[in-house]
């Protein structure tokens, strides 16, 4: 869960910078799913970065699983960080490690023995049908492919807090209509979900709350 | 396997290259030890020189075996003015060791003199010899005391060459000390470029695994590992590098060095004992301690830059 209170986001600095999100406040709460909307440029990216503390807001209370971001240590945010998931747009993907050596690396970071590592990646890997793609390079698949390999990396410690930027862009409607399934089963066993789409269709098939942002500015919550 | 290479994302072995790093402080730790190796020679001709011939007093006491003058006027048992002179020498605080030469000694000094005067039988006067410490000057304060024990006592003080000698001996001391800060300092710097070129390197992995959860402790301690291991092996080439340089040096150096027996000729190059004997036992510990401390410097210097670097990340 994490909540968000009178949070707000520029680019390039709090004085000088280009306003990302402006005075949001937010609750939800642990299993809830919701879809981020809004059109290009609402703040979208910014909200789901401040969520995986790639960036720490310009002003305003940030508190992710009970922590409160600010006043948190180095060591602190690390150790929350392993307790959230993302699946970025870019997908993020180190281009010389192999798929394996990708979707392991979270569970390596939490040193885990090679043989769970190996059963987990198999078992994550196979229930995204790239089984047969562990030692291909990421530069060797295609964009569905590596949002696929990104999502597996995301999910596979099980985080409490996932986050997710338009996921579902490079998959065909079966792949999607598979990643919003397990979504929602992660939800029901205490995942926090938070998906950013551009896509209505997909909203309309899989309906849940929703947060709506415009010009970094919340114009809807719950819905 | 590219799973056991890439382990976590950092790929150290490309972010840090395993030649460039220990031939840099290969370099130095070469320098370093011919510096050190300085100032442990200079340290050694400033012990001798202090300590040696060039720091002795000279006591030259006529008629040694007449009774003592002060005593003899306090009615005190008569004293000969050599025991008088000893006891007042014994007494005084800043001398290290006294040795009064023997007759033998004496007329073996006089040798040339005494043969060509062909008179052996003059009355020779006892000299005493007054090792002092370093910087102590007691002539001053000693001869009227003698003289006031055995009139016509005469002391002959060489320390004022010594104490420069040891004075030069320990600007060369500071010289080597320097040379080593210097050297140190540029193989930090090198450790710092060639440390920031792999983070460079490799900025996508470790902004990666950071948000993946790894701790600053983690990332830098991967990364001083790494460079302290590159900063040990470049160390110990550097050392075993200096060692037959230090050999020849020593060599050399070994008439100005020496306390006891100088080698007339080279050692055969198989004669390893011959070899080590002609090292001080500092330098050698020098030569062993110079890799370890490579790769600590190599190892903290590397810590501190990975974890400034970090500071960037949120």
């Amino acid at each position: 869960m994490f909540r968000l209170h009178d949070v707000s986001y520029a680019y390039g600095g709090s004085q000088t910078g280009v306003a990302a999100l402006s005075h949001v406040s937010l609750d939800v709460a642990q299993g809830e799913f919701r879809w981020l909307l809004g059109p290009s440029g609402a703040g979208k990216s910014s909200l789901l970065s401040i969520l995986s503390l790639e960036v720490q807001a310009s002003s305003g209370m940030v508190e992710i699983l009970g922590v409160p971001v600010r006043q948190a240590r180095r060591a602190g945010l690390a150790r929350l960080r392993r307790r959230i998931g993302a699946v970025k747009q870019d997908f993020g993907l180190l281009p010389d490690m192999s798929v394996f050596d990708n979707v392991a690396l979270p569970l390596r970071l939490q040193h885990r023995v090679e043989a769970e590592i190996a059963h987990e990646v198999h078992a994550i890997m196979k229930w995204v049908g790239l089984e047969h793609r562990l030692e291909a390079l990421p530069p060797q698949l295609s964009g569905g492919e590596q949002q696929r390999v990104a999502i597996a990396r995301a999910v596979i410690y099980r985080p409490a807090l996932l986050v997710a930027d338009e996921p579902t862009n490079a998959l065909d409607e079966r792949q999607a209509g598979r990643l919003m399934r397990m979504f929602h089963r992660l939800a029901e066993l205490g995942t926090t979900i938070v998906v950013a789409t551009h896509n209505d269709a997909i909203v309309a098939k899989y309906p849940a709350p929703t947060i709506e942002l415009l010009h970094g500015h919340l114009v809807r919550d719950h819905g | 396997m590219a799973r056991q290479r890439y382990h976590d994302g950092l790929a150290l072995r490309q972010a840090l290259p395993g030649r460039f790093l220990p031939f840099l402080v290969g370099s130095m730790a070469f320098l370093a030890a011919l510096a050190l190796a300085g100032g442990i020679a200079a340290h050694g001709l400033s012990q001798r020189w202090t300590h040696g011939a060039g720091a002795v007093t000279t006591v030259q006491v006529p008629s040694p075996t007449d009774p003592a003058t002060a005593t003899a006027a306090m009615g005190q048992t008569p004293a000969t003015r050599i025991d008088a002179v000893l006891a007042t020498i014994a007494a005084t605080p800043g001398i290290t060791g006294t040795h009064r030469l023997s007759d033998a000694e004496l007329r073996a000094l006089l040798a040339p003199w005494i043969e060509q005067t062909g008179d052996a039988s003059l009355p020779l006067p006892a000299v005493i010899e007054l090792h002092t410490a370093p910087g102590q000057d007691v002539a001053a304060s000693l001869l009227p005391r003698l003289q006031a024990q055995a009139p016509g006592v005469l002391m002959e003080h060489d320390s004022v060459w010594s104490d420069r000698l040891a004075a030069l001996a320990g600007s060369l001391q500071a010289c080597a000390g320097l040379a080593v800060l210097v050297v140190m300092t540029v193989a930090v710097c090198v450790v710092m470029a060639a440390t920031r070129a792999g983070l460079l390197t490799r900025r996508q992995a470790i902004g990666l695994i950071h948000a993946l959860g790894a701790t600053d402790s983690y990332i830098s301690g991967r990364f001083a590992t790494r460079v302290g291991l590159l900063a040990l092996w470049g160390g110990a080439w550097g050392s075993v590098l200096a060692l037959p340089m230090l050999l020849a040096l020593s060599h050399l150096a070994a008439p100005f060095t020496a306390m006891g027996d100088i080698p007339a000729t080279t050692p055969d190059w198989r004669d390893v004992h011959a070899w080590a004997a002609l090292l001080p036992p500092a330098l050698l510990w020098m030569l062993v301690i110079v890799p370890p401390a490579a790769g600590l410097t190599g190892w903290a210097t590397t810590q501190l830059t990975v974890r400034a670097w970090l500071r960037r990340l949120p």
